[in-house]
């Protein structure tokens, strides 16, 4: 029979994703099998291509599901340290393969939502999307000469949240090695921020709102204008940014001048939002920054805004002050506040996690205690993996109960990681502007 | 089925007269005498529009679907749509129309029987969309969207009339936001039905074999 991998495929109903899982997690399992019989005879075979076998049959069943599912995927791809490099590639693919809206339920949207068809209200319109965005797709249009991007909604998103990710978790448990306890932890707060990255009258408020506070702030930057007019319900329109992804730009061999240009503008930004508007665009996905040769960037969708309570930005953030990892009381103090510790945890399991999460923000912190960091070092990021990987497989971590660490901290950590990657595939130097308050000497630790 | 001779605003008047009691009574009136009366017409009157509540109720959904192939000639880029995004525009289309009139839809998509793939009241209904669908088709099979095959190929109207029912069925169940699933079952359900009705790898296997045989 034919294997197209288009709509034709795509699941209805709740029970025949539910079905996609359970053979996904069936795939899954007779990987491992295959791994496990052929280590037997070979025992040199690492896990790779076990991984690289998962990722691939998780893939397919994620590709084929849209909507929150694929939006999972994304948000694992992006906890880069968490996963083997096997499946970081094919889950970044996932942005750029939903299935497009046909023109006709474009059409209905537009009339459901303002009244009018895409024809009445624009010069110009394209019937085909040109972008696909996770939960929608984006068409160009043109006003009055100018071009506008106009992104549209996936019908029922909101609806699938919920059960899309209670579909997730089975396997999410099995493949990440995470507790249920843990799990539930993460899941709550992905599943706000699902919500409403769904809620795209937020998303238009918010975007506004920090677009025009951050607006010539930081040199090299630039924002889409949004127009409120031409929005509503499940469409938002915004200026057409120029500009190309950051593969295709680096494939265009830019100046070593330049990139350091385009990652200081980067952290700038990020220090920015973190430090004084205290919340953040948490989606540092490399399809949300457009790239100009002149080594100006366009930032788009923030859909995702994560905002920063006071109390876990101070225990955060004094985690990054210099010397803070040489200070024992400090260390007791902060890392009660941030949960992790708990309360029924022995001296010795104490003793342990204490050690790992030294270790672990050592090496996460390392670019603060610098003056310049080069993030091109691709050393530091293999060492980051390997830590990953080798805390993942400590028995004491892996059977201990609960989650650790404040669930603030999941979308903090993962705009971090996520700036962290652009940053080296940039191979950009940058110089670590930071808050007065972390400011310190600038000794070498960890 | 009485044809239409006299002036049109009587027959609306009793269409409406009778959606009208049948959402507030949640039932049909008992007899024709009695409707008309209380109408302040004769029984003649309702004889000479339609010899039967049967007959009324087919015209109702008739209309629906006329209002519906209306409102889509009236979207001015209707005519540049492919054969398959004409189908879907008919769906989203039809089931815009029968929102406004949800209430007096579901009753009857309600008592539908499961498994009923002609149920009395869509019986008129059934017509115009054959005929609208028989076009729609025949786009298809110039612009190669949708392929010919010998016996199915006459079939594919009958297919599409199924998945209709299926799309009404799942409107009535739908208890989403502004109905959002239902747009969604739409999208996908007339996407399976052309990629069935594209050329398939099975077109070519069928060939080669035709091929074999014939030249063994």
């Amino acid at each position: 029979m034919s294997e197209r991998k288009e709509q034709s495929r795509i699941p209805i109903s709740k029970i025949q994703r539910a079905s996609k899982f359970v053979t996904t997690g069936a795939k899954v399992g007779g990987n491992y099998i295959k791994h496990y019989s052929k280590k037997a005879f070979n025992s040199k075979l690492d896990r790779s291509q076990l991984d690289l076998d998962n990722a691939e049959d998780i893939y397919e069943s994620l590709s084929e599901l849209k909507g929150s599912a694929l939006k999972v995927a994304q948000m694992l791809s992006m906890d880069r340290n968490l996963l083997p490099p096997a499946y970081q590639d094919k889950f970044t693919m996932s942005q750029y393969s939903a299935p497009p809206l046909s023109y006709p339920l474009v059409v209905k949207t537009f009339q459901k939502t303002l009244g009018k068809s895409p024809e009445a209200i624009f010069d110009d319109f394209t019937k085909n999307a040109v972008n696909a965005a996770s939960m929608g797709q984006v068409h160009r249009a043109t006003k009055d000469g100018k071009k506008l991007a106009v992104k549209i909604q996936y019908p029922g998103v909101a609806d699938s949240i919920s059960s899309d990710l209670r579909l997730v978790r089975p396997f999410a448990t099995r493949l990440f090695n995470m507790s249920n306890a843990e799990l539930d932890h993460y899941m709550s707060e992905v599943e706000g921020k699902l919500m409403e990255e769904a809620d795209y009258d937020l998303e238009l408020r918010r975007s506004k709102e920090i677009t025009e506070t951050l607006a010539g702030k930081i040199e090299g930057l630039y924002f889409p204008k949004y127009y409120e007019e031409y929005s509503g319900g499940r469409v938002i329109t915004m200026d057409w940014l120029d500009g190309v992804h950051l593969k295709e730009f680096l494939a265009t061999n830019p100046s070593q001048e330049t990139k350091n240009k385009i990652g200081q503008a980067l952290w700038d930004f990020y220090n920015f939002q973190f430090h004084e508007l205290k919340q953040v665009h948490a989606d540092p996905h490399p399809g949300n920054f457009m790239f100009m040769d002149d080594g100006t960037m366009g930032i788009i969708d923030f859909g995702c805004i994560k905002e920063i309570p006071d109390e876990f930005y101070e225990n955060y953030f004094a985690l990054l002050k210099p010397g803070f990892l040489q200070d024992k009381a400090e260390i007791d103090k902060r890392f009660k506040a941030l949960d992790f510790f708990h309360e029924k945890d022995t001296p010795a399991e104490r003793e342990i996690f204490s050690g790992v999460f030294t270790e672990m923000i050592g090496m996460l912190s390392k670019p603060f205690q610098y003056d310049i960091f080069n993030f091109g070092n691709n050393a530091f990021f293999e060492e980051i993996y390997a830590m990953g990987e080798r805390v993942s497989k400590m028995k004491e971590v892996r059977n201990s109960n609960g989650a650790r660490g404040s669930k603030h901290g999941l979308y903090v950590n993962r705009t971090y990681f996520g700036l962290y990657n652009m940053l080296n595939q940039l191979d950009a130097e940058v110089k670590i502007t930071k808050p007065v308050w972390l400011k310190g000497s600038t000794e070498k630790v960890a | 089925m009485a044809k239409k001779q006299t002036a049109k605003p009587i027959d609306i008047k009793i269409k409406e007269a009778y959606v009208d009691f049948v959402l507030e009574n949640g039932k049909e009136p008992a007899s024709i005498y009695k409707f008309a009366k209380d109408l302040k017409m004769s029984e003649v009157d309702f004889y000479n529009h339609y010899n039967s509540f049967k007959a009324l109720q087919k015209h109702i959904w008739a209309d629906f679907l006329k209002e519906t192939i209306e409102n889509l000639h009236s979207e001015e880029s209707f005519v540049e749509y492919s054969s398959r995004e004409k189908l879907l525009a008919l769906y989203f289309t039809l089931i815009e129309v029968l929102k406004a009139n949800r209430s007096y839809a579901m009753m009857d998509l309600q008592k539908m029987r499961k498994g009923d793939v002609k149920p009395a009241f869509l019986e008129a209904f059934k017509k115009h969309f054959h005929k609208f669908v028989d076009e729609i088709l025949l786009q298809g099979k110039e612009t190669e969207e949708i392929i010919d095959r010998p016996v199915i190929g006459d079939k594919y109207v009958e297919g599409l009339w199924i998945q209709t029912l299926f799309i009404l069925q799942f409107w009535a169940n739908d208890d989403s936001k502004d109905f959002e699933k239902t747009d969604a079952a739409i999208e996908k359900a007339v996407n399976v039905a052309y990629d069935l009705m594209g050329k398939s790898p099975l077109d070519s296997m069928f060939d080669f074999a035709k091929f074999i045989f014939q030249n063994r």
